[in-house]
């Protein structure tokens, strides 16, 4: 670890300010530091400023979720630096978005969870790893190769053209994309307020050096979405202990009576961005939970499209399971197969 | 430490497990050192951190092949802290192979220096697995090759199994304090006494002067003997500098340069008959060795009646770091390969797995544990493979395991103080087993005092000398030899008591810390001791060869372990629900530690099973999965209900239990998941993208 200085700003203003203050060479935002300590312990960065945010709420901001009343539906509201299980627990996210409590409370491991943070999670660095390794110059590092394309990839992306393959880790990201989510940023050139979580990443052919469009002084404050009570949310793991998902998935319903009107389903671990499957969005539109048949058939295509690497094409086969499953967790009924309906 | 001393009891009944109840010399007591492992208060090598010492690391070659093609000692050397720098550049062949080191007043300073090196490396060419180094393929002669044609059924097949790292907790290293004509190696070993081999030349004194320490050990699992490169190098720097150096690796070394479980590839041709008595057959045995040796696989391995077998067995090396002993050296690998084998034997043949056992297992005691254990999984309940058509599907499987016995020399003393305190003492380390807590027992129960007086003192060169611990001949060999030592101390005792008493010694005893002279208590524990010199009374014990000609115990070292596993026909993925274990281990000295071995074997067998992989980039060679993140090893979840059950039918003798659980549990799961499925997976780790292929008929 190199030595850097560490800055306690006050507001997420004064932190937005460091980010580019020339006395410094690599000043980034530390909240839980999961993610942090991970990038200095293997020397791919070397901050001089680590500007710990990890504390900070926007003013009057005391509990790490509410409510905001507004005309229309009310928004939840969580703040950048509620940590996963604080929003896992918390009552108004199972009631009003149970995908989201769903997503982080199958993060990682308790001990992660009770110091990660929301904004972290969102913002965290691809797995990817070739990516985390520091001798290795990957496109990701400005090198010239994607280690995976020809490599070990059984754990990247089905979807997407390269030329860097990473899946985006966050599950909170996934979970937010149906719930229409977007974060609450301040210090950006343009004064803009608020990012949908589609416009919060790119694809690597956008730019392949960072996964995120925030500017360098842009700092999320807080996390914004529209209630789901409908929605679930589920992820296949290898292990069941602290791992990274194979696939995830995570779906909300508009329900009138038994019949679905509208559905968001996203997908994740299977595209360097969050997967929104619009072609399985329209195929749930119409029709009731009742039919478990029809069900399973409209989230049959949810890998459509999908391009696999040399080692990864049974990602192809989890993602409509991942996504049935989803489904079955939005409408109250156990995922689990050999469980009780 | 005292066991008095302790925040907690170290003598807790256990009420669960109904079923071992009374199956040792002591079925209550916990580890003497549990609390002080957990609290924090054990100290390991990798603890050690004296003052003024030096911090060392390695200059490693981080791809499977590859030169240095250029680096910045003047830079390294800037680096504050950074007191000194040897590097001899070579041509490396696999991730993880070290071309020098760095020596410095910090561990920071160590890291800046590296990094300021900044070594630049040509990658070359590698290969890293089995199947891109293999010999070409052989085939049975025409005499086994006539004797396959011949037999009503046949069985073609390839099994492999993947790298498996030892991944121990404390890290492989050690720390040398160097005090000018002596010298003290806290090495984290599981051989106390081989860890001194060599030291002699690297610290430049005679080993008279050395001592090793090691009083606790974060796991070995047989990639810790002798000193190790670390310690060796450790050695020489604070011979150099006359000061105490610190070298451990960190997770990414220990992964890539510290041992492994060699990969393997079984090549299996095999004729048998309906009734599924087996002609014989071929086997090409293919250890994955990388840039080492000694790999294989433990195939066929002598516990069942199998033929006729020609068997054939290369390493095959290539561009990786090389194998050490890892718990049961080949055996879990080679149960795999021969369970899986049997359980496609019996489905050719339209047998039942157990009968099958029953018919060809060799030994006694394996076929009473195969009806015993398959009354205790169930096995009445299971289902014809490939019957499941749902989504939920159960599996149960069957193995045996076996281990031999080895003989070691051991000297044990067993000291009693005027103060009326008693040492237990060997050299002998503990490697995680319970050692400590068996030595006390053993040594309490032999002079018929509580343990709460007896002090254990382990884990010292300058204490009597013991085995190291592998091939499971720790306890084997230090029990006879502590017992003998308690025995001699006790008598001893006892005739000084019967001088001043006056009393026939052949009438005296010690029960429960009194001296009694039959039903009438004589004299207090410490009443007795007082009247010793200061100097107190030393038992003592030895074993050897010979001495161990003379011990008549029948205990053998064979399993059976019975796994229930789940697997979800959607997903792919497997969870072990339920796994039995039936171990003989000769007589049990301590039982929490012997279930508790047990328990950690299967463990580690259901990692190695569904999990542990080296991934290796096969382009460029570099360990990919060199952290405990993407080298999964099985946590809290993926932990099923086990049930050790100790076989102690025939059992007298202490015999080894370190390894032999370890070697079914592989066979076991990978049999129950080929129950579930329908079709044999025949390639480990069994994951998810395998049981999907598999379910849909593409298995290996």
């Amino acid at each position: 670890v190199n030595r850097f200085s560490m800055a306690e700003p006050r507001t997420f203003q004064e932190a937005g300010t460091l980010l580019t203050d020339k006395r410094f060479k690599l000043p980034v935002l530390k909240a839980g530091g999961m993610d942090i300590v991970d990038h200095l312990k293997e020397g791919l960065i070397e901050p001089d400023l680590l500007i710990n945010i990890k504390r900070l709420r926007m003013e009057g901001m005391t509990e790490p979720v509410s409510m905001v009343q507004r005309k229309g539906p009310p928004l939840l509201r969580i703040e950048a630096t509620a940590t996963l299980d604080q929003i896992a627990h918390s009552d108004t996210v199972l009631k009003q978005a149970p995908v989201v409590a769903q997503a982080v409370e199958s993060a990682a491991t308790p001990q992660v969870r009770n110091v990660a943070t929301a904004a972290g999670n969102l913002l965290q660095r691809p797995r990817c790893w070739y990516y985390r390794n520091a001798s290795l110059q990957c496109l990701k590092k400005g090198g010239s190769t994607c280690f995976a394309a020809e490599g070990e990839n059984k754990y990247h992306a089905i979807f997407g053209d390269g030329p860097c393959h990473i899946v985006h880790p966050s599950n909170l990201a996934v979970a937010l994309s149906v719930c229409n989510g977007s974060v609450y940023v301040i210090g950006g050139s343009g004064g803009r307020t608020a990012i949908s979580i589609a416009e919060l990443y790119h694809m690597p052919d956008k730019g392949v050096g960072s996964e995120h469009n925030l500017e360098k002084a842009e700092v999320v404050t807080a996390i914004a979405l529209e209630p789901a009570p409908t929605s679930g949310f589920y992820s296949i793991k290898e292990k069941q202990s602290f791992d990274w998902p194979l696939v995830m998935a995570a779906v909300a319903l508009e329900m009138a009576g038994e019949t679905i009107t509208a559905a968001r389903v996203c997908a994740g671990a299977v595209a360097p961005v969050p997967w929104r499957l619009p072609k399985v969005e329209e195929a749930l539109k119409g029709v009731s939970i009742a039919d478990a048949a029809a069900l399973k058939k409209a989230v049959a295509g949810a890998a459509e499209g999908a391009k696999p690497m040399t080692d990864n094409a049974y990602k192809v086969k989890l993602l409509p399971v991942a996504v049935h499953r989803a489904l079955l967790k939005a409408i109250g009924r156990n995922p689990e197969p050999g469980g009780a309906a | 430490m005292r066991a008095a001393e302790q925040q907690v009891p170290t003598v807790m009944p256990t009420t669960n497990r109904p079923i071992n109840a009374g199956s040792s010399m002591n079925d209550d007591t916990s580890r003497l050192d549990g609390v002080a492992k957990v609290t924090g208060r054990a100290k390991y090598s990798r603890d050690m951190y004296l003052p003024n010492s030096l911090f060392v690391a390695f200059v490693r070659c981080p791809y499977g092949a590859g030169e240095l093609s250029s680096s910045d000692e003047a830079a390294a050397k800037a680096v504050p802290g950074i007191i000194d720098l040897e590097l001899k550049p070579q041509a490396c062949t696999y991730h993880g192979q070290n071309i020098g080191y760095v020596v410095a007043e910090s561990p920071q300073a160590m890291r800046r220096g590296l990094r300021a090196l900044n070594c630049q490396w040509k990658r070359q060419p590698v290969k890293t697995k089995i199947t891109d180094a293999m010999p070409e393929n052989g085939g049975p002669d025409a005499d086994i090759q006539g004797l396959i044609d011949k037999a009503e059924l046949k069985l073609d097949a390839v099994y492999s199994t993947q790298v498996q790292t030892h991944a121990c907790l404390e890290t492989h290293g050690a720390v040398v304090d160097h005090r000018g004509d002596s010298a003290i190696a806290y090495v984290s070993t599981q051989g106390t006494f081989s860890a001194k081999d060599g030291m002699d030349k690297a610290i430049g004194l005679p080993q008279g002067q050395i001592e090793v320490v090691c009083e606790y050990i974060g796991g070995g699992f047989g990639s810790k003997f002798g000193p190790g490169k670390e310690g060796l190098t450790a050695g020489r720097v604070a011979a150099k500098h006359k000061r105490p150096v610190y070298l451990f690796t960190n997770r990414a070394e220990d992964q890539t340069d510290t041992g492994n479980r060699p990969s393997s590839r079984v090549e299996v041709k095999l004729g048998f008959k309906k009734d599924g008595e087996i002609l014989g057959g071929w086997m090409r045995v293919l250890g994955g060795v990388g840039v080492g040796g000694g790999g294989g696989s433990s195939v066929p391995s002598g516990r069942y009646e199998l033929g006729e077998i020609k068997r054939e067995a290369a390493d095959v090396k290539f561009n990786a770091g090389a194998p050490r002993a890892a718990r049961a050296p080949g055996a879990p690998q080679g149960a795999f390969t021969e369970e899986l084998m049997l359980d496609e034997v019996a489905m050719i043949a339209g047998l039942d797995p157990v009968a099958l056992r029953m018919k060809l297992s060799k030994a006694d005691d394996h076929k009473d544990m195969l009806q015993m254990g398959a009354k205790l999984i169930g096995w009445s309940d299971r289902q014809k493979t490939g019957s499941q058509k749902g989504a939920l599907r159960r599996g149960l499987g069957v193995a045996l395991g076996s281990w031999h016995r080895g003989i070691g020399n051991a000297d044990c003393e067993v000291v009693i103080n005027r103060d009326g305190s008693v040492e237990a003492r060997t050299g002998t380390q503990d490697i995680g087993t319970g050692h400590r807590t068996a030595m006390g027992v053993i040594a309490a129960d032999g002079l018929g005092v509580p343990l709460s007086v007896v002090n254990v003192r382990i884990g010292h060169s300058t204490l009597p000398v013991g085995p190291g611990s592998g091939g499971s001949m720790t306890l084997p060999n230090t029990a006879p030899p502590m017992a003998a030592a308690a025995a001699d101390a006790r008598k001893k005792l006892l005739a000084l008591v019967a001088e001043r008493s006056g009393a026939p010694e052949a009438e005296l005893q010690i029960v429960g810390g009194e001296i009694r002279r039959g039903d009438k208590v004589l004299m207090g524990w410490k009443e007795a001791c007082a009247t010793l010199s200061g100097d107190g009374i030393t038992g003592r014990g030895h074993w050897d060869r010979s001495v161990a000609a003379g011990d008549k115990g029948t205990g053998s070292s064979n399993g059976v372990q019975f796994a229930d596993v789940e697997i979800d026909a959607e997903t792919g993925v497997v969870r072990v629900k339920r796994v039995v274990a039936l171990q003989a281990c000769g007589r049990v000295v301590v039982r929490k530690m012997a279930e508790s071995q047990i328990i950690g074997a299967v463990i580690q067998g259901i990692a190695y099973a569904l999990f542990e992989d080296r991934v290796l980039d096969r382009n460029i060679g570099t360990m990919l999965n060199a952290n405990l993140e993407w080298y999964k090893i099985a946590g809290p979840v993926d932990i099923p209900r086990i049930e050790p059950v100790l076989y102690t039918k025939g059992q007298t003798g202490v015999r080894s239990l370190g390894e032999p659980p370890a070697v079914p549990v592989p066979g076991a799961i990978a049999c129950a998941v080929f129950n579930a499925v329908g079709r044999p997976i025949r390639d480990m780790p069994l994951t998810p993208d395998k049981v999907l292929a598999a379910l849909e008929g593409g298995a290996s």
